[in-house]
C-alpha cells in the first residue's frame, strides 16, 4: 500500500495512525505540499486529477478520499474498525465518517490559513469549527450516557479516527479546545491505544511512559 | 478576589492524570488530578520560561511542564529539571496554588477565603459542563434559585445548573440532573442543555 503522504495534513496522519493500529505496513510518498505545491504538479495531477492529499495505491486500485483509504486499510488489515457489530455502529461510522469532511472544510482550512498562508473566510471557518466541535462533544456525552465510550459505540472506531486529528489540531487554526470536557477525554483515549503514533501537534501520552532517568553529561 | 467557592468542572471530568485549563474571576488556572485522585488548582503558568501548565502531563503526583519538563509537587515546589538531574531546585521556583475542593460531583476554586461552603447537591448526577459565547439569564431559562443552584426542569428532567462567569461576557454552566432519570432522559436533558445554550447565543446576536 503506498501513500501519498505529508505530515502536517491531518487526513493523510490518520491513515498513519490507523495503519499503526492495525499493524498494515505502508510504503510512504513524502508529497512536498507547502511549499513546493507538488500536489498541483503535472505527475501528481495524473495520480490524482483533483491534486488532493492524501492518496492511495495499491495494485490496480487508486483511492483519493481518506474516507475510502481508511476503509481500505481497515478491510484489509484491521476489520474491526470497520464497526460492523450492528447496524447502529455501522450507521454511526458511516455518519462520522461524511462528518469528517465539515471538519476538513472548517478546522482544516482555518488551520492551512493560519499554518501555510492559505485563503480562507477565517472568520466564517472558525465559526463552522465551533460548531462542528460542539457537535462532536453533544454525540460523546450522549453516548457516555448510554454506556459508551467511544463516537460509534464501546469501542475505537474509523469514526473516532477520522474525527480525532482536527479535534486535535484546531488551536492551529485559531479554535480553542478548552472548553470540550468529552473531547478532551475521548482524545486521551485514543491517544492512549496500543500502537499510537504522533503528528506534530499531536503528542503522545507521556504520562502513562515511567520518567525517564537523568542524562549524563 | 472573590471570597467565595466557584464551580470549574464536573468530577467526572478530571479523570487522574488529566490536566485542564480554567478561569476563576478572570485569573487564569491549571486544574489537574494526580494519579491518587488529589486535585489541585493552580496558576496557569510555568515560572520558568510561562508556558501554560494546562498544556503539561501529570505524572504520579506532580504536574510537568510540556516545554522543559520541570515537574511541580503537590505544593506547587518545582521538585525536578531534566537538563540539571544532580540540581536540588530552589524553593523560589513554586507555582502559586489557589483552593481547590470537590463536593457534590463537582470541582471549586476560591481564589480567596471563602465565607460559606459551596451548595448541596443532594440526589443530583453530573450531566455536562458548556461554555456559552454569551452571558446566562436563568429566568430566560425558566430556572429560579435555591439552596446555591439555579434549578428547574430540562425536557422534563429536574436539574441544578451552576454558572461559572468567564471574561467577555461568556460563562459556563455546570449541570446536574436528577439521579433517578433514565439515560435516555438524561440524554433528553443534554440536548435541552443544547437548546438553551442557542436561545442565550441567539438573544445576544
Amino acid at each position: 500500500m503506498i501513500l501519498y503522504d505529508y505530515v502536517l495534513s491531518p487526513d493523510c496522519y490518520k491513515i498513519r495512525l490507523l495503519a499503526a493500529l492495525t499493524g498494515a505496513k505502508l510504503t510512504l510518498r513524502a508529497v512536498d505540499f507547502h511549499p513546493g505545491g507538488e500536489h498541483r504538479s503535472p505527475a501528481f495531477l495524473a495520480i490524482n486529477p483533483a491534486g488532493t492529499i492524501p492518496v492511495m495505491q495499491d495494485a490496480s486500485l487508486t483511492l483519493t478520499d481518506s474516507a475510502a483509504i481508511l476503509t481500505y486499510v481497515a478491510a484489509r488489515s484491521g476489520p474491526a474498525w470497520l464497526g460492523d457489530d450492528t447496524p447502529e455502529m455501522r450507521a454511526r461510522v458511516a455518519l462520522w465518517l461524511a462528518f469528517a469532511q465539515r471538519l476538513s472544510a472548517s478546522i482544516g482550512k482555518a488551520r492551512t490559513h493560519d499554518m501555510l498562508q492559505k485563503p480562507a473566510d477565517i472568520v466564517a471557518c472558525r465559526k463552522a469549527g465551533v460548531q462542528c466541535l460542539r457537535e462532536i462533544e453533544a454525540a460523546l456525552v450522549e453516548r457516555h450516557l448510554m454506556g459508551d465510550a467511544f463516537l460509534a459505540g464501546n469501542r475505537p472506531t474509523l469514526a473516532d479516527i477520522a474525527c480525532f486529528p482536527h479535534s486535535m489540531l484546531a488551536p492551529d487554526g485559531g479554535i480553542s479546545v478548552d472548553a470540550y470536557p468529552a473531547i478532551r477525554l475521548w482524545t486521551r483515549a485514543i491517544r492512549a491505544l496500543p500502537g499510537f503514533v504522533e503528528m506534530p501537534g499531536i503528542h503522545r501520552l507521556h504520562d502513562l511512559k515511567p520518567e525517564p532517568a537523568g542524562v549524563q553529561a | 478576589m472573590l471570597p467565595y467557592w466557584t464551580p470549574v468542572a464536573l468530577s467526572r471530568d478530571l479523570a487522574p492524570l488529566v490536566v485542564m485549563p480554567v478561569v476563576v474571576d478572570g485569573a487564569e488556572l491549571a486544574l489537574w488530578r494526580s494519579a491518587s485522585g488529589r486535585i489541585a488548582a493552580w496558576a496557569d503558568r510555568c515560572p520558568h520560561r510561562g508556558m501554560r501548565l494546562s498544556h503539561g502531563f501529570v505524572r504520579g503526583e506532580a504536574l510537568s511542564c510540556i516545554y522543559h519538563g520541570w515537574s511541580y509537587a503537590q505544593s506547587g515546589q518545582c521538585q525536578r529539571i531534566p537538563a540539571h538531574p544532580d540540581l536540588e531546585p530552589p524553593e523560589a521556583i513554586r507555582v502559586p496554588v489557589h483552593r481547590a475542593m470537590e463536593s457534590g460531583g463537582v470541582i471549586w476554586v476560591a481564589l480567596a477565603e471563602p465565607a460559606a461552603l459551596p451548595p448541596a447537591l443532594a440526589g443530583l448526577v453530573p450531566l455536562r459542563s458548556v461554555t456559552l459565547d454569551a452571558p446566562f439569564d436563568p429566568a430566560a431559562a425558566g430556572l429560579a434559585e435555591s439552596g446555591g443552584a439555579w434549578r428547574g426542569t430540562l425536557a422534563g428532567v429536574a436539574v441544578a445548573v451552576l454558572v461559572q462567569p468567564l471574561p467577555e461576557n461568556r460563562c459556563v454552566l455546570h449541570v446536574l440532573a436528577d439521579g433517578a432519570a433514565t439515560p435516555a432522559a438524561l440524554v433528553d436533558a443534554s440536548r435541552g442543555v443544547e437548546t438553551l445554550r442557542r436561545q442565550a447565543e441567539e438573544a445576544l446576536a
